[in-house]
């Protein structure tokens, strides 16, 4: 039987996204050049809200660009209908923020990293994500962090978002 | 027993004593709370001043043992249109006016309290005295008048000497101005290991204990009457994350170049609506405040602001944008009030985490 347990709430989710807004602002040295990068699904509705903050905020519109990172995997065949991603504005000399949903072996990120390199040179690359829960196959780490959630690798982490899914929460899935 | 409340402006308003019997001086000021009488009387922020109670009943719960604020409450007064003499409340060990006998407290019921709150609106706060009726009022008045209220507010509530309040986490220094228990309750539900210090202990004193973070606590009066806890803060942050509350709020204000400045009667009560400016969210809070900081005075790029009361937009949160400081107008800790703003001591554990983590990486 799979058992579902919601560990993130609507309000947590709120708060860890408000909290990270704070903690980009806090790092940035200017934020004239931040652009945020959502991949895939939910990294970009977390981007977007994000920004939303950063308007609320400062007033200020940061760009925010969709990326799907599937051309870049290391565990599928290329075949010609997969192409390479554009965004719709140009990293070059830009503070990219990467945003995701999950943290987990770290290999969408080396992806993401690989097609950011590939449209431009960023002054700099950063992570922000909602869940990070561990079990890293490559060295990468993130910089703006919602919440921890040690898991077993038995276990998934489901997110879901009103974009997306009707209700924002994040459940932790486990088989008994 | 008939006593009366002088204002400075010659108002006369007689009315019924109850609690302590003697004359007492003060900032009259007025509370819009429908609740929590106990832990106003006892919040340290009173400091000086006398009460008015504008919710028209006060006392029908006596007081228990649970809910104070402070040991040994220093308001001077406590103005009320109906005290109830026949309390009930099944945690009540005492009636309030034992307990404002015991506490030396003087109080003041059969007062009109709606003309009383309606004239400080107009005029703003302002000077009074409760003396018993048979006094010569004239000569009263002469000496309100001259009478000048301390302004060493916070050093007649802050601790004297450091104290802890061990818990088995994340290491706090309290920097005491008048702080509400509450605020050490908060602390403990989260098992902080808090030390609670003098207002005048020095950065590198409150440093010496190896802190997670820094609280600068509520507390009574001006907070330009305090300039050397301006300085510690100065000297604190980006050495420790700093969060602050109500007059701790604006001296992290003035800490960073803001200004702050006396509103005309002061928020205090539990109704009051703030934007979270950052998600649009209102949460309810309780505020108990005098001053506040001048939004003009912002420098926008050290300072952001966070949170702005609705009813007359000024300023209830702010943030500093390079190192990891935040601070509030309201109460977060709410008792009494509203309790939507509690989850901000759970950020400000996150922020003692994210810095912790940032600093050993």
């Amino acid at each position: 039987m799979l058992i579902e347990k919601e560990i993130v709430d609507e309000e947590t989710m709120k708060r860890a996204l408000t909290r990270i807004t704070y903690e980009i602002i806090e790092r940035s040295k200017s934020m004239e050049d931040v652009v945020l990068v959502g991949i895939k699904t939910r990294g970009i509705p977390i981007a977007k809200r994000i920004a939303e903050r950063f308007r609320l905020l400062e007033g200020i519109e940061v760009p925010v660009g969709e990326l799907d990172i599937t051309y870049y995997r290391d565990d599928i065949v290329k075949t010609d209908k997969i192409v390479k991603p554009q965004l719709k504005f140009s990293i070059e000399n830009k503070q990219v923020i990467l945003v995701d949903d999950v943290l987990y072996t770290g290999r969408t990120i080396r992806a993401a990293m690989d097609a950011m390199m590939d449209l431009g040179r960023p002054l700099s690359i950063s992570l922000a994500v909602l869940i990070d829960r561990g079990h890293r196959e490559l060295p990468i780490r993130a910089d703006f962090i919602g919440k921890n959630i040690p898991t077993s690798k038995e276990e998934s982490i489901k997110v879901q978002m009103k974009e997306s899914d009707g209700i924002d929460r994040v459940c932790i899935l486990k088989h008994e | 027993m008939k006593r009366v409340l002088l204002l400075e402006d010659g108002t006369i308003l007689k009315g019924e004593g109850f609690g302590y019997d003697g004359d007492t001086v003060g900032e009259v000021v007025f509370t819009t709370g429908m609740t929590g009488y106990q832990e106003s009387i006892t919040d340290q922020s009173y400091n000086g001043q006398i009460i008015t109670f504008t919710y028209p009943l006060i006392g029908n719960t006596g007081i228990n043992r649970d809910d104070l604020e402070s040991i040994s409450p220093t308001c001077r007064g406590v103005i009320v249109r109906e005290f109830a003499r026949v309390p009930s409340n099944w945690r009540m060990t005492m009636d309030l006016d034992t307990f404002l006998k015991q506490k030396k407290i003087v109080g003041l019921s059969g007062i009109d309290t709606r003309m009383l709150t309606r004239k400080l609106r107009d005029s703003g706060v302002i000077k009074g005295t409760i003396l018993n009726a048979d006094q010569d009022l004239e000569k009263a008045l002469v000496k309100l008048k001259s009478t000048i209220l301390p302004i060493n507010n916070v050093a007649q509530v802050s601790t004297h000497a450091a104290y802890p309040n061990p818990g088995t986490k994340r290491r706090v220094v309290v920097l005491d101005f008048g702080l509400k228990h509450s605020i050490l309750r908060e602390l403990s539900r989260r098992d902080c290991d808090c030390i609670i210090m003098p207002y005048t202990t020095s950065a590198t004193e409150i440093l010496n204990q190896y802190p997670d973070g820094v609280m600068l606590t509520n507390g009574p009066g001006d907070p330009k009457d305090v300039p050397e806890a301006i300085l510690t803060i100065q000297q604190l942050m980006g050495k420790v994350p700093v969060f602050g509350i109500c007059l701790g709020h604006q001296l992290l204000a003035l800490a960073n170049k803001a200004d702050t400045y006396k509103l005309k009667f002061g928020h205090r009560g539990f109704n009051h609506p703030v934007r979270e400016i950052a998600t649009g969210r209102i949460d309810f809070t309780s505020q108990n405040h005098g001053y506040a900081v001048d939004p003009k005075s912002i420098d926008k790029s050290i300072l952001m602001v966070t949170h702005i009361e609705i009813n007359d937009l000024s300023i209830e949160g702010i943030r500093h944008r390079q190192v990891p400081a935040f601070s509030v107008q309201f109460h977060p800790d709410a008792t009494p009030g509203p309790h939507d703003g509690n989850h901000l001591f759970d950020e400000f554990m996150d922020m003692m985490d994210v810095y912790k983590e940032a600093k050993n990486a």
